[in-house]
């Protein structure tokens, strides 16, 4: 098994490099966001599955990183992939911004912080209107870049799951992990649990940003609506929560359960996708709370890099 | 622009009145958090269901939405109670995590129902409008009586918890669950109870305000939002506090209208939580550490 | 030479009542101290206050002649003041080895030998990879205790080392903190047993109702008719 898992996922990341060559403009669209469900999921993960510290407005950073990559390729001309990065940077620059005060408390007074920080980006986008198109939005020149996107985004995907799997099996992941069994013990160990969750929640806030800049691209339009939407948040937590909170491979199997019976069911059930959504959180916290990979992590004593 | 004493007058008793309500609200969310030490993210969605339920009888009994208050405030208690019996029970013990995340999935699940029951259309409760003049002051009458139900209906619930020995039994479980159990009081009941007390004040809070702003199933967001910010204002845990903290939250926001633009204003609620939670995190009165 | 702790007139208060009223106490090093008293006397409060779990309302805490009361305890743990808790706190999805790993920011491989000679000291290095959660109560114990011991604290302060832990298992963790003593550390522990209290203990401090009562060796606390009444009452 431990030799087979390498191969089996060097074919898989094989196989996924070669679809766009015969797959439809459809097909490579849907991959895409599959990517990019992956990266948002692991990216919660970071923050919220290590340190136990839940981050309820994290599309905050997707939609950061919209914001500054479109208004770059928009108004500034800069090229897409550079101002993604940027998009990515901003992200992590909110990330400080908020972190800096709200991490110095306990999680809960953390969580109340994040709710509300939706609304707040909401206001700021409409505050600032000549620069991001207020409640009209913002038109990116048309381009057709959906294969490289789907490369970037796939790109993203993988990179945040190996930083997953190096923080996880670093010290530096072990102690992020201790604020989640007992902050108490952890600053009584001599752990500044302040710079750990400061520095997993700056990491947390990269792929979304990145993300959010290659969306925007893909979409060719934002708006506030679009690039903050409580389901967003919603839908990386139930899909990291499902496949497994804490875990490196546990977002990826969430999002990519998830996103398959979302386009396949859900999808004719638009009205009550959210409801479904909290059904299934609401399922997971009482039957399985550390979704699938860490049931059987548990159960069979897997090794944590699972 | 030229400040009057009358302009601030009008602000400040815009604030209190605004703030009565919140203070009321928030009240609910203290108490689930004093007593079981449960955040409850769907306490805004429970206080949306209170505003449908008016909506719905004034719209098809016509029923004076004042009145309405004795039917949505037993039904949200119900509910409560019910929701508390089936599901948040089971995660009182839970770490933190848990509780939060249930009541997030709780709360994502009752807002789309109520979607898919009243669709997401923006609905009034046409009832009272025009102000009320007094000297140079004038309130919105809604506002008005609103606040004094609000007043109403809070004293009630401190006399409640002061006075009745339901009321002692509550507040010593919010103290000490182990030491309330040795006295004979069943906890499991105190929780029902209190989740039903709180899901009624914010059922309450949602009638009185069904006849002031538009209902919506997102509607609740916003308040389960700022009653956290009363919460920590006033100390969590702390139920005179929460008294106190919505007053400040209704002065704080009536008074940055008169400063700010209005945009700017919605953003003033998530400003002050931030700046509290930097100077002060246990609240303004002594407050217990999450 | 130097006391290595100083407390002074340290008041805490929760509401209106003062779990801690007015404590002053001093430690000199190399030497173990018994701080021992009535349930709810204030014995843990005065341990959180002087590991900055909790924040002091008055009072001053030197450690080693620098001021400690406000600081953080990571900040107080990495001057060399190092606790255990009353009810265990070892993190229970990490293993043994990996609980004493945590603590130190050194170079991994040198963490590595110190957490494994650590975990030799007290007979558990064949237990190294079993996650926390899975281990005996007195094991549990035994890698909280050496955990602390990662960075060679100066002074350590132990919250009932002896509760809940079999004859065998004490002994060792006695003799331990002997071998402590004898390597020049300080160390405090908050006791229930006084058998263990009295064996090991060189000073021993009594609180009753958050304010010191009686001082001094063993044998002179044992037969101290306030602290027999604090204990047994009137």
């Amino acid at each position: 098994m431990k030799r087979g898992f390498p191969v089996a996922l060097a074919v898989a990341l094989g196989l996924l490099s070669l679809y766009p060559l015969q797959a439809t403009g459809y097909g490579i669209r849907v991959m895409l966001q599959l990517f990019m469900w992956i990266a948002l999921a692991q990216s919660w993960n970071l923050i919220s599955g290590l340190t136990g510290y839940v981050s309820f407005g994290h599309v905050a950073f997707f939609g950061m990183g919209a914001y500054t990559a479109s208004i770059l390729i928009a108004k500034a001309g800069w090229a897409w992939p550079l101002a993604c990065l940027a998009g990515g940077v901003m992200a992590m620059v909110l990330a400080l911004v908020i972190g800096w005060p709200c991490l110095r408390l306990k999680g809960p007074y953390f969580a109340i912080a994040m709710l509300g920080l939706n609304e707040v980006l909401r206001v700021a986008v409409s505050y600032y209107e000549g620069l991001t198109g207020g409640g009209n939005g913002l038109s990116l020149p048309t381009l057709d870049a959906s294969v490289r996107i789907y490369y970037a985004m796939g790109l993203v995907a993988a990179l945040v799951t190996a930083l997953t799997y190096v923080i996880i099996t670093s010290r530096f992941g072990l102690r992020l992990m201790t604020i989640r069994e007992d902050e108490l013990a952890a600053e009584a160990m001599g752990i500044d649990t302040f710079r750990y969750k400061l520095y997993a929640f700056l990491l947390s806030a990269v792929g979304p940003g990145i993300v959010g800049g290659l969306a925007a691209r893909d979409q060719g339009y934002i708006e506030p609506i679009s690039v903050f939407p409580l389901v967003t948040t919603i839908t990386m937590i139930v899909m990291a929560l499902f496949g497994g909170k804490g875990t490196i491979w546990g977002p990826v199997l969430g999002a990519v359960l998830l996103f398959t019976f979302q386009e396949m069911v859900w999808a004719r059930f638009i009205y009550l996708h959210q409801l479904l959504f909290g059904a299934v959180i609401v399922a997971v916290v009482l039957l399985m709370p550390r979704g699938i990979l860490g049931v059987l992590q548990q159960k069979y004593n897997l090794p944590r890099t699972i | 622009m030229l400040i009057t004493p009358a302009m601030i007058g009008q602000v400040v008793i815009s604030g209190l009145l605004a703030g009565s309500l919140y203070a009321m609200v928030a009240l609910g969310l203290g108490l689930i958090f004093g007593v079981m030490r449960v955040l409850n993210v769907a306490h805004g969605p429970l206080l949306m269901l209170g505003a449908y339920t008016t909506f719905g009888l004034f719209h098809w009994l016509g029923l004076n939405p004042y009145l309405s208050l004795a039917a949505s405030m037993p039904l949200l208690f119900v509910v409560g109670a019910v929701l508390q019996w089936g599901l948040v029970r089971r995660v009182v013990d839970a770490p933190e995590l848990s509780s939060l995340l249930l009541t997030f999935g709780l709360a994502i699940g009752i807002v789309n129902l109520a979607q898919l029951a009243f669709s997401s259309d923006l609905r009034s409760v046409e009832y009272l409008t025009g102000s009320f003049v007094l000297g140079p002051f004038a309130f919105s009458k809604s506002r008005l009586i609103a606040c004094g139900f609000a007043v109403v209906i809070t004293a009630g619930a401190f006399l409640f918890l002061k006075m009745t020995r339901l009321g002692k039994a509550i507040r010593a479980v919010s103290q000490s669950r182990e030491v309330a159990q040795v006295c004979g009081i069943n906890v499991q009941r105190i929780h029902m109870i209190a989740f039903g007390f709180a899901s009624a004040l914010a059922a309450g809070g949602g009638s009185l305000v069904a006849v002031m702003v538009a209902i919506q199933p997102e509607m609740g967001g916003v308040y389960t939002f700022k009653s956290f910010l009363v919460i920590v204002l006033g100390g969590a845990g702390n139920y005179p506090g929460a008294l106190l903290g919505g007053l400040l939250l209704g002065l704080v926001e009536q008074l940055s209208s008169l400063f700010l633009t209005t945009q700017v204003n919605e953003a003033v609620a998530y400003i002050l939580l931030v700046l509290v939670l930097l100077v002060r995190p246990t609240g303004l009165l002594k407050g217990r550490a999450a | 030479m130097a006391p290595i702790l100083e407390i002074s007139n340290v008041v805490k208060r929760f509401g209106g009542v003062a779990a801690v009223n007015g404590v002053s106490l001093t430690l000199e090093p190399g030497r173990i101290y018994g701080l021992i008293g009535p349930n709810g006397s204030g014995k843990t409060t005065l341990f959180n206050c002087v590991t900055g779990v909790e924040t002091r309302d008055e009072g001053e805490i030197r450690f080693r002649g620098a001021r400690i009361d406000g600081l953080k305890p990571h900040r107080i743990f990495h001057l060399g003041l190092g606790r255990t808790f009353q009810i265990i706190r070892v993190f229970p999805e990490l293993t043994a080895l990996e609980n004493l790993l945590v603590v130190t920011t050194g170079p991994y491989a040198e963490s590595r030998r110190r957490a494994e000679e650590l975990l030799r000291f007290v007979k558990l290095e064949g237990l190294a990879g079993e996650f926390a959660g899975n281990l005996s109560y007195g094991q549990q114990k035994l890698v909280e205790f050496v955990r602390v011991l990662m960075t060679d604290p100066e002074l350590i302060l132990l919250d009932e080392p002896a509760a809940g832990v079999n004859r065998t298992l004490l002994n060792e963790l006695l003799d331990a903190v002997q071998k402590l003593r004898d390597a020049g550390k300080t160390v405090l522990l908050i006791e229930h047993d006084m058998k263990v209290v009295m064996g090991l203990c060189e000073t021993v401090f009594v609180l009753d109702h958050g304010e010191k009562l009686a001082e001094g060796p063993p044998g002179v606390i044992q037969s101290d008719e306030r602290v027999i009444e604090a204990y047994f009452g009137r």
